[in-house]
């Protein structure tokens, strides 16, 4: 019992944490995934519009460097990041769930955007796992995520917010 | 409301309507077209009509519906549009004999920096999504509410706002690389190309310090400078100013160009 509460009390403080936008890594043998979520004080349409207009990216997300093509179930986008300026990751938009969840990725690893909230509330979180078989071998040259997922997240923040709180 | 007090009431609201048509279409033809078809469509459902709000907001709800049907076939055009015209133009001898008879005898045939300002917003809006130029227009032009926004677009207020943020950065972003008068690095120097054309005795510098945007384009607030751009627009009535023809004939040239081009 006492085992139990331990780890429901080492639960929520992992969710606490991640909903305060700091980025949480968990390494496995052949894979690797990190997490990141936040409130963000803004209509969830406001912030699904920001994960969807490829083109407009680099100008609020100072991790991209940019993105071609259209966020699109089905399409493909090339994406360029300040974690690897000099790779052009080509990626499939894998599911849209408008207003919802977003997923893209390679063979390699998978992106999930989640959304949830109502009226000027909304709960973003980004997971991406990344492995495979052959994981272990380059894993140790894949740099880590967690910053720029948390600078992805606060941009992401300060940028909806900034909208929700415009003029009327 | 009854017919005769609708004519009295769209009469005044008709100058409006008609700029920002024109800035929405670039086309005095179409904006002809569409202000006659909010008429008839306004006057066919005056019935329904209950008040709830202005009768400003409802007829331009139902002209920017059919603004929107009439731009939704077309391309938009691309925020180097004032490099694409001026190439043009200048292979064009037509166009200046005409521009030059029009500034000789027309009285709407002045050139002022002002007016070329807003003529320049006009065809730089254009390579907006169509969505965030009509929110611009509407918000920073036309000083409709966010609320009545959402009315005339039938969108959501969160929708309005984010047309409205994104529209706003992405011209803030164009005319700082772009438009001399605010940044001296700027690429575009067609307001003192055209002042020298058509004002020859005009000194250039000596008009541009009469402009407050140009007055505080060192403060570098690049908010600052593009708030004090959309109240030049907001003061100019493409139809009625004393350059209208030059800038209307201007405008003309500017969309065959961008047609073919596009």
């Amino acid at each position: 019992m006492k085992r139990f509460i331990t780890i429901i009390t080492l639960m929520t403080a992992t969710i606490a944490t991640a909903q305060n936008g700091k980025a949480i890594t968990e390494k496995k043998t052949f894979s690797r995934s990190t997490s990141v979520a936040t409130e963000i004080k803004a209509d969830p349409a406001i912030v699904w519009k920001l994960l969807t207009n490829a083109a407009d990216f680099p100008r609020w997300n100072s991790t991209v460097i940019s993105i071609e093509g259209k966020i699109e179930v089905g399409e493909k986008i090339k994406l360029k990041s300040t974690l690897a300026p000099k790779r052009t990751f080509k990626l499939k938009i894998k599911e849209v769930e408008a207003d919802h969840k977003l997923v893209w990725g390679d063979g390699q690893g998978t992106r999930v955007y989640n959304i949830t909230g109502k009226g000027n509330t909304t709960t973003f979180s980004m997971t991406e796992k990344i492995g495979s078989f052959m994981f272990p071998l380059y894993a140790k040259h894949i740099p880590s995520f967690d910053q720029s997922f948390e600078q992805f997240t606060a941009d992401l923040k300060k940028e909806a917010e900034a909208i929700q709180n415009l003029k009327k | 409301m009854t017919t005769e007090l609708f004519n009295a009431e769209f009469a005044t609201i008709t100058g409006q309507l008609k700029s920002y048509l024109l800035r929405m279409t670039a086309s005095v033809h179409d904006t002809e077209d569409i202000v006659q078809d909010t008429y008839i469509k306004a006057v066919g459902k005056l019935n329904t009509f209950r008040g709830d709000s202005s009768l400003k907001t409802w007829l331009f709800a139902i002209a920017s519906n059919l603004a929107k049907d009439n731009l939704r076939a077309q391309k938009r055009w691309t925020e180097n549009v004032g490099d694409i015209c001026r190439e043009e133009a200048m292979g064009n001898q037509q166009f200046f004999q005409e521009a030059m008879q029009i500034r000789a005898t027309s009285p709407q045939g002045a050139f002022e920096i002002k007016e070329h300002i807003t003529f320049c917003f006009t065809c730089i809006s254009k390579s907006l999504p169509l969505e965030q130029q009509l929110c611009l227009f509407l918000k920073d032009v036309y000083e409709f509410k966010v609320n009545e926004i959402t009315e005339i677009l039938n969108t959501s207020e969160a929708m309005v706002k984010y047309y409205l943020h994104t529209g706003r950065a992405k011209m803030i972003n164009i005319f700082d690389g772009r438009c001399a008068i605010i940044n001296k690095e700027g690429i575009c120097h067609q307001c003192s190309e055209l002042n020298g054309i058509f004002n020859p005795k005009q000194k250039f510098q000596e008009e541009l310090v009469k402009i407050e945007m140009a007055k505080e384009a060192a403060s570098g607030d690049k908010e600052h400078l593009f708030d004090l751009r959309m109240k030049i627009v907001q003061e100019i009535d493409p139809f009625e100013s004393g350059a209208a023809a030059l800038q209307l004939h201007h405008l003309e040239h500017n969309r065959i160009v961008m047609e073919k081009y596009i």
